[in-house]
């Protein structure tokens, strides 16, 4: 086995660390919504997706990507809380949210190809020729713009539980909704707004992924899998965690790549998790 | 100040507690007394708003509190030590007092309370960061009774507050109930420990199989020789 160049396993490890954020911003609303609400929420990655496309479409229509977010939040907090209070409609629980949200990643799914086919999809913007040299290394604007967000969201959602009444109130819905009911927190109208949240994260996660990469409605299957472990690996409903473990996941993934060969990178991360979970197994 | 008339609770298809009637004045402290599985958690988790009332009108300072959401109920001035404590364990000691004055109005006065709570079970100013999951019994039932005074009830609702701790620490936290309800507070006590209850509430009633069975004062149910058999044994 020949050992990489230096500049390779910085090259890697950059590229991994930036794989690693948009895991854990992917995550961030699948972690928080499972944790707390107990709602697994398959449809996560195709309303992702659906971001994705529509800030291909707007950006298209000559708005600023970055721009796109002040129509994409929105739409998408108001979409997230009307599925929740479906699925809390008709009191649907965790492992039904699964099937019932898979159904629905289907729909979304469909719907995507019938707008927009399921030719590949590519962003054209500003932000995607623009790449900065450190050292001897590069760094595109996308990948640093999803770090950033990665990072901006899950600090804020980190000091919402933490710091705010709200927040702590949030948590304490996760870990005993009637008795914080008991004590005058309005379970159902934070549910809506927490699963509001979530989808809106996903909207944001949407932009990087069309900001990054090429958009294929078929590509919404291929995040699962590592975002996944990435959610469980960082604990379920800790709102640092998926981006703490999607980094870890996405260097290990990028190292094993410059060491082996790429196709040993999924091995590695489900690996990791299988490791975790049998060290930890109170962790989920 | 809290009417309970004839009301029913059932879980699925049976009735949990069905034509209960209890009423408590200002300031008083009662208690309801009666074997496992009479429906005496029932019944408080009705009075808190944690289970929905079919039948009969629960009202406080004549207010029918039965149509209000769940958690409008702390808003009126009713706080609840349910049974098993059921502290939020992953949270801080002070987290946990936090959330007991969640209401607004509870919400201007946290600081005061937060003293008086301390003031009243030292050991928790200590505790204050420390995740409530990791206090010991006894410790868990403070903080399960401070995350209630928190709240600034008027009606302070206790369910089995004496289980599964030490002789010596039932008898301080009968005395800090005793202490509280001599500030003003109406108690509802849910004992299965007979004796302990009915030492310090002055009106009891016994519930059986859903229903009340008897009420009164301590003295006059403990001058009925069947209820002093079945439960002072």
């Amino acid at each position: 086995m020949a050992l990489p160049s230096l500049t390779l396993l910085g090259q890697s490890l950059l590229s991994g660390i930036f794989i690693g954020a948009l895991y854990g911003l992917l995550g961030l609303g699948l972690s928080l919504s499972w944790g707390m609400l107990r709602q697994i929420n398959l449809a996560h990655f195709a309303l992702a997706f659906l971001g994705a496309y529509l800030t291909y479409q707007l950006a298209g229509a000559g708005m600023d990507p970055l721009a796109t977010l002040a129509v994409i939040v929105p739409c998408f907090f108001a979409l997230g809380a009307l599925m929740h209070w479906l699925l809390a409609r008709f009191s649907v629980s965790a492992f039904n949210s699964l099937l019932v949200t898979f159904g629905l990643t289907a729909i979304i799914e469909a719907l995507i190809q019938w707008i927009w086919t399921a030719d590949f999809r590519r962003m054209e913007s500003a932000y995607g020729e623009v790449k900065f040299r450190v050292g001897g290394l590069y760094v595109a604007l996308p990948e640093l713009l999803t770090l950033a967000m990665a990072l901006a969201l899950s600090l804020a959602a980190w000091a919402w539980l933490r710091h705010t009444y709200t927040g702590k109130a949030m948590r304490a819905i996760a870990e005993d909704a009637p008795i914080a009911a008991a004590f005058g927190v309005d379970v159902r109208g934070l549910s809506l707004l927490l699963s509001g949240l979530c989808a809106a994260f996903a909207g944001v996660a949407g932009l990087c992924l069309a900001l990054s990469y090429t958009l294929a409605p078929g590509q919404i299957y291929a995040w699962l899998g590592v975002v996944f472990a990435a959610v469980m690996l960082g604990g379920l409903g800790n709102p640092l965690g998926p981006l703490v473990a999607g980094i870890v996941i996405g260097v290990s993934e990028a190292l094993t790549m410059a060491f082996t060969a790429p196709a040993w990178a999924p091995l590695v991360s489900f690996s990791l998790l299988i490791v975790v979970l049998l060290a930890r197994p109170g962790r989920i | 100040m809290l009417e309970v008339e004839r009301i029913r609770v059932s879980y699925g298809a049976a009735p949990a507690i069905s034509e209960v009637s209890i009423r408590i004045g200002p300031g008083e402290l009662a208690c309801v007394v009666g074997p496992n599985g009479a429906g005496k958690t029932t019944l408080i988790n009705a009075i808190a708003g944690l289970h929905s009332i079919e039948a009969g009108a629960l009202r406080l300072d004549g207010r029918d509190l039965s149509r209000l959401p769940r958690h409008a109920f702390c808003g009126e001035g009713i706080a609840i030590v349910p049974e098993g404590r059921r502290l939020f364990a992953g949270m801080s000691v002070r987290e946990n007092l936090e959330l007991g004055s969640y209401r607004r109005a509870a919400r201007a006065r946290r600081a005061e309370s937060l003293e008086r709570v301390c003031g009243v079970f030292p050991i928790l100013r200590e505790r204050l960061e420390q995740p409530a999951g990791t206090l010991s019994g006894g410790q868990q039932q403070m903080l399960a009774i401070g995350r209630a005074l928190m709240a600034q009830p008027r009606l302070l609702l206790l369910d089995e507050p004496s289980l599964g701790l030490a002789p010596a620490v039932v008898l301080a936290v009968l005395d800090v109930i005793k202490q509280i309800n001599a500030g003003g507070v109406a108690v509802l006590l849910v004992e299965q420990n007979a004796a302990l209850a009915l030492e310090i509430a002055a009106r009891a009633y016994v519930l059986e199989e859903g229903r009340i069975a008897a009420e009164g004062s301590p003295e006059a149910l403990l001058a009925q020789p069947h209820i002093r058999r079945a439960y002072l044994g």
